[in-house]
């Protein structure tokens, strides 16, 4: 009995000074963690924001909105078949309309692939400005991870109007892998497979994101706004 | 003659190599290496936390009962390693998103267990420091080498410079398949190396 309380003690001092420990660690990095995940966020709406290198919005009017919502908890609010669309819906006034920056994700090769993208509402349209792919980890490097690169990514925008109501699809689930980059946009199609070759699941997944948030915007917001 | 320090610390190199040789921490080998960075990386985190643990544990070995010895290494080094995810998370936010799962699962890695188990717990600080320290470089090489070799073959490039480019990629390369091929062939070489320093040893 004596011994099995002294082990039982000494265990039980080993877990308190480790807790203690995790628990400063914890404290410590909390503000750091919170910044680096602010600045991440920051970066990708910033980036989608963007029009011909000047941003759409105030600079300031930017990060007070994204460090207001980025401590709310993530939650999935709208759904399709492939794609779900995530909190925080942020939304800007511009000359002639709204801009609304959405988070959604699809699954890729490994998980999901996180995609920001920034939607023009206006004139009874919804045209897709500019993504940003902001969570990819899972991917294969080399192939799915590719969508990393600009070069990728800017195949995917801008879709007008048309094209999103035609539905957002890679050029191979399309059947049309011959057309050049900028037509295939104005139809919905993302001319993918030259710069992302034997890679189709993870473009696949950031397609039906932008079809996700599209499908939120017209249904959602479109017909309160009416 | 080397000394003992010099001996503790170089062993992980080639001798008794964590990954080729003792074929220790298979799941974060395998599964992290598709680029050198990634290896590079993952290497490094592990390293840390086989450091930090083999000297808390190398500390505590005389007054740890030997009855409940591995829950508390497994405490410790499971200690260390939300310390570093945290860290990670908090200074080095892309690499902490590129290596994401695999920070968590150095807990189970068996090298760290393995160090403990089998050098901290019997013998000073300062051996096992430099043991957790040899250690965790060859790992950290081991698996730098291995991503280096999949993302030149692959994707035709080295730390994400391009040397060859798309002229000659092998996708099987950055695929699971990949890991083992090279990883076998690899732990080939370490026992014929290991076989002829052998050899050499006998004849003199």
């Amino acid at each position: 009995m004596k011994e099995i309380m002294k082990t039982g003690l000494t265990l039980m001092i080993f877990t308190l000074v480790a807790g203690l420990a995790l628990g400063i660690v914890y404290q410590l990095t909390k503000e750091p963690i919170n910044s680096a995940e602010l600045q991440n966020m920051l970066k990708a709406v910033e980036f989608v924001l963007t029009d011909k290198g000047n941003l759409m919005v105030d600079k300031q009017l930017i990060e007070k909105r994204v460090s207001d919502v980025v401590k709310q908890e993530e939650k999935e609010i709208f759904k399709t078949e492939k794609g779900v669309v995530l909190t925080p819906v942020i939304k800007f006034q511009i000359n002639g309309g709204d801009v609304y920056v959405l988070k959604a994700y699809g699954i890729g090769y490994g998980g999901k692939v996180i995609t920001v993208a920034s939607f023009l509402v206006r004139n009874g349209r919804i045209d897709l400005h500019a993504i940003k792919v902001i969570e990819y980890s899972q991917e294969t490097p080399g192939l799915g991870a590719k969508i990393a690169e600009e070069k990728s990514q800017e195949r995917f925008y801008p879709i007008p109007y048309e094209g999103l109501m035609n539905g957002v699809k890679v050029d191979k689930d399309a059947g049309k892998t011959g057309l050049d980059p900028e037509t295939a946009k104005k139809a919905g199609i993302v001319k993918i497979s030259d710069v992302m070759t034997g890679a189709t699941i993870t473009p696949r997944a950031v397609a039906n994101s932008i079809q996700a948030m599209f499908q939120y915007l017209k249904t959602e917001v479109k017909n309160n706004a009416q | 003659m080397p000394s003992k320090s010099w001996k503790e610390f170089s062993k992980g190199f080639v001798v008794e190599n964590p990954t080729f040789v003792q074929a220790l921490g298979m799941c974060p080998t395998l599964a992290t290496t598709t680029s050198a960075k990634n290896g590079f990386g993952m290497g490094l985190a592990a390293t840390a936390v086989l450091v930090m643990s083999n000297i808390v544990i190398s500390l505590l070995r005389k007054t740890v009962p030997e009855k409940i010895r591995i829950p508390i290494f497994i405490t410790i080094i499971a200690s260390f390693v939300t310390i570093v995810d945290l860290l990670m998370h908090a200074f080095v936010y892309d690499l902490w998103k590129t290596l994401g799962l695999f920070i968590p699962l150095i807990v189970v890695n068996c090298i760290i267990m393995g160090r403990a188990e089998a050098f901290a717990s019997k013998n000073n600080v300062w051996y096992s420091l430099l043991d957790g320290l040899g250690m965790g470089l060859g790992f950290t090489a081991s698996l730098t080498l291995l991503g280096a070799i999949r993302e030149l073959l692959g994707s035709g490039t080295l730390f994400d410079i391009t040397i060859w480019g798309k002229a000659f990629n092998v996708f099987i390369m950055i695929l699971p398949p990949g890991a083992y091929l090279t990883l076998g062939l690899l732990a080939a070489l370490f026992a014929f190396i290991g076989m002829k320093r052998k050899e050499r040893g006998n004849n003199k």
